[in-house]
């Protein structure tokens, strides 16, 4: 039962994410390669797919998206509550925004 | 002029009217369109209803590489870089929706967008003719402006290290009050 109800989690968070990402490469396919992080031709692939082939993928046990950083300095920045909290937002964005996708 | 289509004309149009409404300067839609002056102080006049400031743009690099500028700067050409390699855009559209998506990354992070367009302009261009340029911070390895002569083997960016002070402006204090 349990599993079952995480299984069905999963399968939610991978179509809300996959229609999202759906959505933003077909408004503006610049601006969403920034914003998710991917590479080119990975945003085509997900361009292309079907309805059918989203509920396909996301039907599976594990996530289809994943963290774009990994560096503990980010997420320390990004979950301080320091005075300049604006400012460390920036100094977060400013080292997201240089992470560049790994070719597919 | 006169064997220009109507439709390029139109395009060109739109990009200086987004351009104009994003708070660029006159000299900045010059160069980046191919509309007559007149045509553009017209156009001009009637989305802003006044006429475009004058006088020279800021010319130093200086500006930049102060403390909260230079964050600014930084983040506008992150995001540019990332724009720019990630998809073949047009350079004006490539400025456009960095500064689009600079503006947002403010407004999320609650702080005043420092830079303006004609700023964010002027970068990339000083950028492009190597007046300015990234280099890597030794610390949290992030990219950050600096100018082409700036000693850069050990730098440390302004996030890792603020100067003393930093942040402390009037417009701050008063707004803490």
């Amino acid at each position: 039962m349990q599993t079952d109800q995480l299984l069905e989690e999963i399968r939610e968070a991978n179509l809300s994410y996959l229609v999202l990402a759906q959505h933003l490469i077909r408004r503006d396919k610049a601006e969403a390669l920034f914003r998710l992080g991917i590479s080119e031709e990975v945003a085509d692939i997900l361009e292309r797919l079907s309805t059918a082939q989203i509920l396909k993928i996301a039907g599976s046990n594990m996530l289809m998206c994943r963290f774009r950083f990994d560096d503990q300095l980010v997420w320390n920045l990004l979950t301080s509550h320091s005075r300049e909290r604006g400012v460390a937002g920036a100094h977060a964005a400013i080292l997201m925004a240089a992470a560049l996708p790994e070719a597919a | 002029m006169r064997g220009r289509s109507v439709v390029d004309d139109a395009r060109e149009v739109r990009r200086a009217a987004e351009l104009i409404n994003l708070g660029a300067r006159l000299q900045v839609l010059e160069s980046e369109t191919c509309l007559s002056r007149e045509r553009l102080l017209r156009l001009y006049k009637e989305l802003r209803g006044k006429s475009p400031p004058k006088g020279m743009l800021p010319f130093s690099t200086d500006w930049f590489v102060t403390w909260m500028p230079n964050i600014h700067a930084s983040l506008y050409m992150a995001v540019h870089r990332n724009l720019e390699k990630l998809s073949a855009l047009e350079p004006v559209e490539a400025m456009v929706k960095a500064y689009r998506l600079y503006l947002e990354q403010c407004a999320t992070n609650g702080l005043d967008p420092v830079l303006s367009l004609t700023r964010a302009w002027r970068l990339v261009r000083f950028t492009d003719a190597g007046m300015l340029r990234l280099a890597p911070c030794t610390r949290c390895h992030g990219s950050f402006v600096v100018r082409d002569h700036d000693l850069t083997r050990h730098f440390v960016c302004g996030l890792c290290r603020p100067p003393a002070r930093a942040g402390r402006t009037r417009a701050a204090a008063l707004a803490a009050n």
